[in-house]
C-alpha cells in the first residue's frame, strides 16, 4: 500500500518508493535504476515490448496503460517523451512533425509557444520503461504457463473461477475457447491440464442444436487435439443431437474444421458403443464426399477418404446409401489425381462398394473405370494392384462383350503380362491370368498382339 | 482555309441550332438520367437485402414464425395491432367448438361406441345455437354469457372425447390454448397477449413482407432481411413460384406433428404426404438452383406429445419406422427418424450440381420465441459465412 505523509500545511504526499513498489506508479524494484545512461538502446527495447505485447493482444493485462502515458497526439503510450514549455508532454516524433509544419501552438492547450524546444522528460520515460517491463515480464511468465493459463480458460469458460463469475458468453467465450484451442495444440502437455480442470465435459455440452459454427468448431478443434476422451464424453459426443452438429460443421466449415470433425466422428467410430447407423447419413456422406473432391487440400482427402473406408467396413447398408449419392464416379475419377498414398484406400473404398450390386453397376457405368483402374496397375503398390484387378474383374465379368475391347483398348494386355511376370503373390498372378483368358475369348493372337503393342522380343 | 471556316461556320450554327431543341431535349436527358441513376442505386440497395421465403403446406407455422420475427427484430406489436387480434381469436373460438360439435355429431353416428360422443341435450341447445352464430358472416364479439355456454359445451365428455381424436378432425392447433383461456378472452377490456396473437390463426392470402434488421452481440453493421409469407394452400403455385427467383434462402416449414392429419382442402389425403410432395416439388424448382434452403421441422413440442400415443407408422411415408424405447428416448429417435426421411428426400430430389447449395434442418417450436430466436441466430450466421465464402 503506498504510504500518505501528512504535509505540515495540511496536505498528503504520496511516499514515491511505496508508490512503485505497488505498482501505482507501475515501477518495478528490479530496474529501479533505469538510468538515462543507455539512453540510445532504450527506446528500442521499450518499442519492442511494447509491440510484443500489443501483438499478443496482452490476454494477461488486466490494467489499462495509465493515461499520463499517453501521447495526446497519437494516442500511443510514448517511448520518448518531450515537454513544451506550456507544460503538456508529448511523443517526440509527433511534436516535431506538429512544429515542423509550421505550428507555433500547443496543441492540447492551444496556446502560443514562446519556445519551441522540447525538453526531453526523463522522469516520465523512466516511469513508463519501468511499468513496461513489468507489464513484460508478467506476460512473459504468464506464457509460460501454459498449464495455469488453460485451466484459467476452462474454469473461465465454465464459471468455476475463483472469485465466481458467470460462464462466458459470445464473443468472449468464442475468445477463450481459440486461445484454449491454441494452447492445446501447441502445447501437447496442456491436454492433460485440460481435461483435469473438466474442460472435457464443458466441450460436450457445449455442442448442441443451438450451438453456432464459431464456438462449435473451436470445441471440436480441442476435442481432438489429444484430450482424453473417457467413454462416459464419447457416449454424451455420440447423441443425435451432437452428431448432427458435427455433419453441419463438416459440411460448412473450413477444411481444418471439416478434418477435425472427420477425426473426431473416427474417434467416435471406435468406440464400443457406437451406433453405426449414426453414420448413415446422407449429409455426412455428401459432406465427406465433398472434402475428398478438394484437391486444394490433401490432408482432408486423406481423412475423408479413411472415414469413408471404416464407414464402409462398419455399415454395410451404408454402402448403398454411398453409392446413391454418385460417388463411386466420383471417386474414379479422382484416381490418378490422388496423392500416392491416398490411391489404396481410395480403391479399398471402391472395391467394398463393389460388393453391393448397385455398386457394381455404378461401376460399370462409369467410363473412366476401366482405363483408370488399368493405368493404376502395376504404379502403386500390390495391395493396389490387386484392388484395380479385382474392380476390373468385375466390369469385365458384368459386361464382357463391351468391356474386354475397351480394357485391351486401354492396354490391358501388356499390362496384364507384366503382373504375370512380375515378382507379385501367386494369387495376385492367378487372378491376371483368368482375366486374360477373359478379355482374350473373342480375340485372336495378332489383334492382341497389336492391342498389346509388344515388341518382337517378347512376342 | 475555307475547310477551317465552313467548321467554324456549322459550329457556330450547330449551337445555335442545338439551343432550340436542347432545352427540351436536356430536361428530357436529364430526367432519364435520374431514372438510371435512382434504378441503379435501387438495385444496389437491393443487393445488399437478403431475402427470405417461407413456403411450406397450410398451417406449417409459416405466419407464426413471421409474428416470430416481428415480434423479435421489429417493434412487435403495438397496441391497435394486438386489438385487431381480438375478432380473430375470437372467431377462432367459435370455429373450435362448432368443429368440435359437428364431430361429435359425425361420430356418434358412424362409430361403433357411439355413446360416447352423444352431447347432453341442454349442452345440445347451447351447440345448435353457437353452430348458427358461426354460420354468419360476422361473428359477435365474445361476451360473459357466450363464454360460459361454450365453456359448458366444451366440458361435455362427448365433447372431450371428440377432442381427443381431433386429428381427424380439421380441429386447428389452437383450439385447447383458447379454449383454456375461455374466461381473459370475454373480458370487456381484453387485449390480447403476445402469446394469443401468436397462437391466433387465419389464412394467409397472397404475400405478405417484412423487412428487418437483426442486432446481433456484435452489433455488426446493418444486414438486412426481407422476409416473404405467401399463403400455404394448395393453389396455382406454379404461375408466381417463379417470382421468388432471386431470393437467398427458402425457409421451407414442415409441421413433423401432422403425420397423422388430413389436407384441409382434400380430407383424403393426408398432410405429411403433400408435405413431401411440396418440398420435392420446391427443390425440384429451376428458380431454386443455387438457393440455400432451410428445413423447418416445426410443431416439434405437439410432435413430442403426440409421438407418445400415435405411432409415426400411421403416415404411409414413415411405415418402416421401428420404435426403441418408450419416453424421451422414443420421442429422439422418432425425430431423428423423420429428419433422416427428409434429408434422404432432399438428395434423391436434388439433381448432381444442386448438392451443393446450403441445406440446413433445424428443429423448432415456432410459438417459443427464444427457441426462433437462436434459430434465426444460426441462420444468421450460416448465410454470412456463405456469404463471405468460408
Amino acid at each position: 500500500m503506498p504510504q500518505y505523509q501528512e504535509l505540515p500545511c495540511g496536505g498528503q504526499e504520496l511516499d514515491i518508493d511505496t508508490a512503485l513498489k505497488d505498482g501505482i506508479l507501475g515501477g518495478a524494484p528490479e530496474l529501479g535504476d533505469a538510468t538515462a545512461g543507455d539512453g540510445g538502446k532504450q527506446p528500442v527495447e521499450l518499442r519492442k515490448m511494447m509491440d510484443e505485447l500489443d501483438a499478443a493482444g496482452d490476454g494477461g493485462g488486466d490494467e489499462a496503460v495509465p493515461a499520463v502515458f499517453i501521447c495526446p497526439i497519437s494516442l500511443e503510450p510514448m517511448v520518448d517523451p518531450v515537454t513544451l514549455c506550456t507544460g503538456q508532454t508529448y511523443e517526440s516524433a509527433n511534436i516535431s512533425r506538429w512544429l515542423a509544419l509550421g505550428h507555433r501552438t500547443c496543441p492540447t492547450t492551444m496556446q502560443e509557444l514562446w519556445d519551441v524546444t522540447p525538453i526531453p522528460n526523463t522522469t516520465l520515460r523512466q516511469l513508463i520503461a519501468a511499468w513496461f517491463s513489468r507489464r513484460y515480464t508478467r506476460f512473459k511468465k504468464r506464457s509460460a504457463d501454459f498449464h495455469g493459463r488453460a485451466a484459467e480458460l476452462v474454469h473461465g469458460l465454465r464459471g468455476t473461477a475463483v472469485p465466481k463469475r458467470q460462464p462466458l458468453k459470445g464473443q468472449a467465450r468464442v475468445a477463450a475457447l481459440r486461445e484454449l484451442r491454441s494452447l492445446a495444440t501447441n502445447h501437447q502437455s496442456v491436454t492433460k491440464a485440460i481435461a483435469e480442470a473438466g474442460g472435457v465435459a464443458l466441450l460436450t455440452s457445449l455442442l448442441g442444436p443451438f450451438t453456432s459454427h464459431a464456438v462449435g468448431s473451436e470445441a471440436v478443434a480441442i476435442l481432438v487435439s489429444g484430450v482424453s476422451l473417457d467413454a462416459d464424453a464419447k457416449a454424451a459426443l455420440m447423441q443425435p443431437a451432437k452428431v448432427s452438429l458435427l455433419v453441419d460443421m463438416l459440411n460448412e466449415g473450413a477444411v481444418d474444421t471439416k478434418i477435425n470433425c472427420v477425426r473426431l466422428i473416427r474417434i467416435l467410430m471406435d468406440e464400443k458403443g457406437f451406433r453405426p447407423e449414426t453414420v448413415a447419413s446422407l449429409s455426412l456422406l455428401v459432406g465427406v464426399m465433398r472434402l475428398v473432391r478438394d484437391k486444394n487440400h490433401p490432408d482432408g482427402v486423406a481423412a475423408g477418404l479413411e472415414l469413408l473406408s471404416s464407414i464402409c467396413a462398419v455399415h454395410r447398408p451404408a454402402r448403398c446409401l454411398i453409392v446413391s449419392i454418385g460417388a463411386v464416379p466420383q471417386l474414379v475419377e479422382l484416381l490418378l489425381e490422388l496423392p500416392t498414398e491416398c490411391v489404396e484406400p481410395a480403391l479399398d473404398i471402391l472395391d467394398a462398394l463393389a460388393i453391393v450390386p448397385e455398386g457394381r453397376i455404378a461401376l460399370k457405368d462409369c467410363p473412366r473405370t476401366i482405363p483408370n483402374a488399368v493405368r493404376l496397375l502395376m504404379r502403386v503398390s500390390e495391395a493396389c494392384t490387386q484392388r484395380a484387378l479385382s474392380m476390373l474383374w468385375v466390369v469385365c465379368r458384368m459386361a464382357p462383350e463391351e468391356s474386354a475391347p475397351a480394357a485391351l483398348d486401354a492396354g490391358l494386355g501388356a499390362k496384364l503380362l507384366l503382373v504375370i511376370q512380375s515378382g507379385c503373390g501367386p494369387e495376385l498372378k492367378q487372378q491376371a491370368s483368368e482375366l486374360l483368358k477373359l478379355c482374350t475369348l473373342n480375340c485372336t493372337s495378332t489383334v492382341f498382339i497389336s492391342k498389346c503393342k509388344l515388341t518382337k522380343t517378347i512376342q | 482555309m475555307s475547310v477551317l471556316t465552313c467548321v467554324l461556320d456549322s459550329m457556330g450554327s450547330s449551337c445555335s441550332r442545338s439551343d432550340l431543341l436542347s432545352e427540351s431535349e436536356t430536361t428530357e436527358n436529364a430526367k432519364s438520367a435520374d431514372i438510371d441513376r435512382r434504378i441503379l442505386q435501387e438495385t444496389k440497395a437491393e443487393q445488399h437485402i437478403h431475402k427470405l421465403l417461407l413456403l411450406g403446406a397450410g398451417e406449417s407455422g409459416k405466419s407464426t414464425i413471421f409474428k416470430q420475427i416481428k415480434l423479435l427484430f421489429q417493434t412487435g406489436f403495438d397496441e391497435t395491432e394486438l386489438k385487431s387480434y381480438i375478432s380473430v381469436i375470437h372467431a377462432n373460438v367459435y370455429q373450435t367448438i362448432k368443429i368440435l360439435y359437428d364431430g361429435a355429431k359425425e361420430l356418434s353416428q358412424v362409430e361403433s361406441d357411439s355413446s360416447k360422443y352423444v352431447i347432453s341435450p341442454d349442452n345440445q341447445e347451447i351447440g345448435e345455437k353457437l353452430s348458427e352464430i358461426d354460420g354468419r358472416l360476422v361473428y359477435p364479439l365474445l361476451n360473459k354469457k357466450l363464454v360460459h355456454d361454450v365453456k359448458k359445451l366444451w366440458q361435455d365428455p362427448a365433447i372431450q372425447e371428440t377432442f381427443s381424436r381431433g386429428s381427424i378432425l380439421q380441429l386447428p392447433d389452437c383450439a385447447e390454448y383458447f379454449m383454456e383461456n375461455l374466461d381473459r378472452l370475454a373480458e370487456a377490456d381484453y387485449a390480447p397477449t403476445k402469446e394469443d396473437v401468436l397462437h391466433a390463426r387465419v389464412r394467409t392470402n397472397g404475400v405478405v413482407q417484412i423487412q428487418f434488421s437483426p442486432v446481433g452481440e456484435s452489433k455488426r453493421g446493418g444486414e438486412v432481411y426481407r422476409l416473404y409469407d405467401v399463403g400455404g394452400q394448395r393453389n396455382e403455385r406454379r404461375k408466381w413460384i417463379h417470382l421468388f427467383e432471386g431470393v437467398n434462402a427458402v425457409i421451407f416449414c414442415a409441421a413433423i406433428s401432422e403425420y397423422d392429419q388430413m389436407l384441409f382442402e382434400d380430407e383424403t389425403k393426408n398432410r405429411m404426404m403433400e408435405t413431401k410432395e411440396l418440398f420435392d416439388w420446391v427443390l425440384k424448382q429451376r428458380c431454386f438452383e443455387k438457393t440455400s434452403f432451410m428445413l423447418f421441422l416445426n410443431k416439434f413440442d405437439i410432435f413430442e406429445r403426440k409421438i407418445q400415443k400415435v405411432p409415426l407408422t400411421v403416415c404411409e411415408w414413415f411405415k418402416d419406422y421401428k420404435p426403441i424405447a418408450p419416453g424421451k428416448q422414443e420421442v429422439e429417435h422418432a425425430y431423428e427418424f423423420v429428419k433422416k426421411k427428409f434429408e434422404e428426400l432432399y438428395f434423391q430430389s436434388s439433381k448432381p450440381d444442386r448438392v451443393d447449395r446450403v441445406f440446413k434442418i433445424y428443429r423448432t417450436t415456432a410459438l417459443d420465441q427464444k427457441l426462433v430466436k437462436k434459430t434465426f441466430k444460426l441462420i444468421d450466421e450460416s448465410m454470412r459465412r456463405s456469404r463471405e465464402g468460408t
